[in-house]
């Protein structure tokens, strides 16, 4: 793409995610999220061939019915209580008109349905800005928002734990189980918002870092589909070892950084009285782990024995700059000892 | 005038149901044309001239122009108006729809007026439509500047999509 254009549309997601974070005014807010749908759409469709082109229309539609429901929801509280403040919206009607068209907007159950094929027909790249940087304005919002109805919250989120799970069991393609492991993800964050949303915001922080380190090695194997990521261990045999704690680490399993929200959310949601809430939680986990055990399995657990020094790259080595990645897989490792750090600093 | 504003919302409806019944866009776009200029008069009725004005120019006389333009750059060979039969039919489950509707919630008739902008009718200088505009060059400048900036963004948008020509992914087939 001509780089002054990509400048532009970089220029107005920044831009877009900006205003919706500096912004206490509904419309302001609602500006900045259409300036990102509108900036990305480019950047979906540059590739020029139908299925991408598809993608970006079933985008597009969606985003755009998200963003004339939170038009319309933020209209009807201006109707009802005469003032636009984001924080200040008391009235039910519009708090879940809101929070459905939010819901739409990332990509909740049972609103989930355009999720896995638009991330299909993409490239990985543009698949890591929509499943990372595209979610943080919305959360903005959602964050600030005082939810009403207690029960539409926890259905949504024990929904995309539960369809995030069994989604992306049947899978090979990994753009579509990264889109149920968002889903999932997401389920996990909406669940425990109205009781604490410092957690929220700390597991949507993990959840960005985690999926960023799997898009990265999922772009640096050039693997779309599981049966590539068996070639792995011949192209980098170093992150061939790594991932599966990367991927584990989404599964959300201890030592690693992907506890840490898990653990919170269920000691909250214990606190709070809703133990059985929190075992279906947990135990819906458990199918998303599968398939990231089911990866792992393949990438790294059948390779033949040796050493790392034995396997020797034959491939030409990649020319992706892989500094983000090392942070990234970094951070997805070993931030769990951090937890009271990071607790203090997110939890007022 | 209570019956001109009722001709005037009536030719409005009549032009919306037209628009909905999934015409060719040449028959879609004056049907377009009618609901704009009948919601200027309507506008017009309860003393917002100047907005009615500012609507007809850049409504009417640049965004629906250009869309004309572009219609008939796609041009049809066989354009289905009310003539045709399935035109004809939403047009009529429509209309049968705005009367079923109308006498849901059908109440009496009062002379209304645009009371936030012309509250003062004739001992106003500066009224609310007019002033509105001051407001948004002065007080609302960041905005302005912000909603200039995004019709930018949509222009290098929509010619990122199109680029190609006959050879891009969106075409004209």
């Amino acid at each position: 793409m001509n780089p002054y254009i990509l400048a532009i549309l970089l220029f107005g997601l920044g831009l877009g995610t900006t205003i919706t974070f500096a912004s206490s005014h509904w419309l302001l807010a609602w500006m900045g999220l259409e300036m990102n749908t509108l900036a990305i759409i480019p950047l979906m469709a540059q590739h020029h061939h139908p299925r991408a082109v598809e993608a970006t229309t079933k985008y597009f539609l969606t985003q755009a019915a998200a963003a004339a429901t939170l038009l319309f929801a933020s209209i009807t509280n201006a109707w009802l209580t005469g003032q636009w403040e984001i924080q200040q919206i008391t009235h039910p009607l519009p708090t879940t008109m809101i929070t459905l068209a939010l819901a739409l907007k990332i990509g909740l159950a049972p609103l989930h349905a355009w999720l896995p094929e638009v991330l299909q027909g993409l490239d990985l790249t543009t698949g890591l800005i929509l499943s990372t940087w595209q979610k943080l304005a919305p959360f903005a919002l959602i964050l600030q928002i005082q939810p009403s109805n207690s029960t539409t919250l926890i259905i949504l989120g024990l929904a995309s734990t539960l369809i995030g799970g069994w989604g992306g069991l049947n899978q090979t393609q990994l753009r579509k189980i990264l889109a149920y492991s968002s889903i999932a993800h997401l389920g996990w964050m909406i669940l425990i918002l109205q009781f604490s949303p410092s957690i929220t915001l700390l597991t949507l922080l993990t959840y960005l870092i985690m999926t960023s380190s799997t898009f990265l090695v999922f772009k640096l194997n050039k693997a779309t589909i599981i049966n590539t990521l068996a070639t792995s261990w011949a192209k980098a045999p170093a992150l061939t070892a790594l991932t599966p704690l990367i991927l584990l680490s989404l599964g959300g399993l201890p030592p690693l950084t992907g506890f840490m929200p898990k653990w919170l959310i269920l000691q909250e949601l214990t606190k709070q009285g809703l133990a059985p809430t929190a075992t279906l939680a947990a135990l819906s986990a458990l199918l998303s782990l599968y398939f990231y055990l089911r990866l792992s399995y393949t990438m790294t657990l059948t390779i033949s024995p040796n050493s790392l020094l034995g396997t020797t790259p034959w491939r030409l080595p990649s020319t992706q700059l892989t500094y983000p990645l090392a942070i990234s897989t970094a951070m997805t490792l070993c931030l769990l000892p951090l937890t009271p750090a990071i607790s203090a600093l997110l939890i007022p | 005038m209570v019956y001109v504003m009722f001709m005037f919302l009536f030719g409005l409806v009549l032009g919306l149901a037209a628009v909905a019944s999934n015409p060719s866009p040449y028959f879609a776009a004056l049907g377009l044309v009618a609901v704009a200029g009948m919601g200027c008069g309507v506008l017009v009725g309860h003393g917002g001239s100047f907005l009615s004005l500012v609507l007809f120019l850049i409504y009417l006389g640049g965004m629906l122009v250009v869309f004309a333009y572009s219609a008939a750059l796609a041009a049809e060979p066989y354009p289905e108006g009310w003539g045709s039969w399935p035109v004809l039919g939403v047009m009529v489950a429509y209309l049968v729809g705005v009367c079923a509707a109308a006498g849901l919630f059908w109440g009496g008739w009062y002379e209304g007026a645009w009371v936030s902008a012309d509250e003062f009718v004739e001992f106003s200088v500066f009224r609310g439509d007019i002033g509105g505009v001051a407001l948004m060059y002065s007080a609302g400048g960041g905005v302005l500047v912000l909603g200039a900036w995004v019709l930018l963004l949509t222009l290098f948008v929509v010619l990122e999509l199109t680029r190609g020509l006959g050879r891009g992914a969106l075409r004209a087939v």
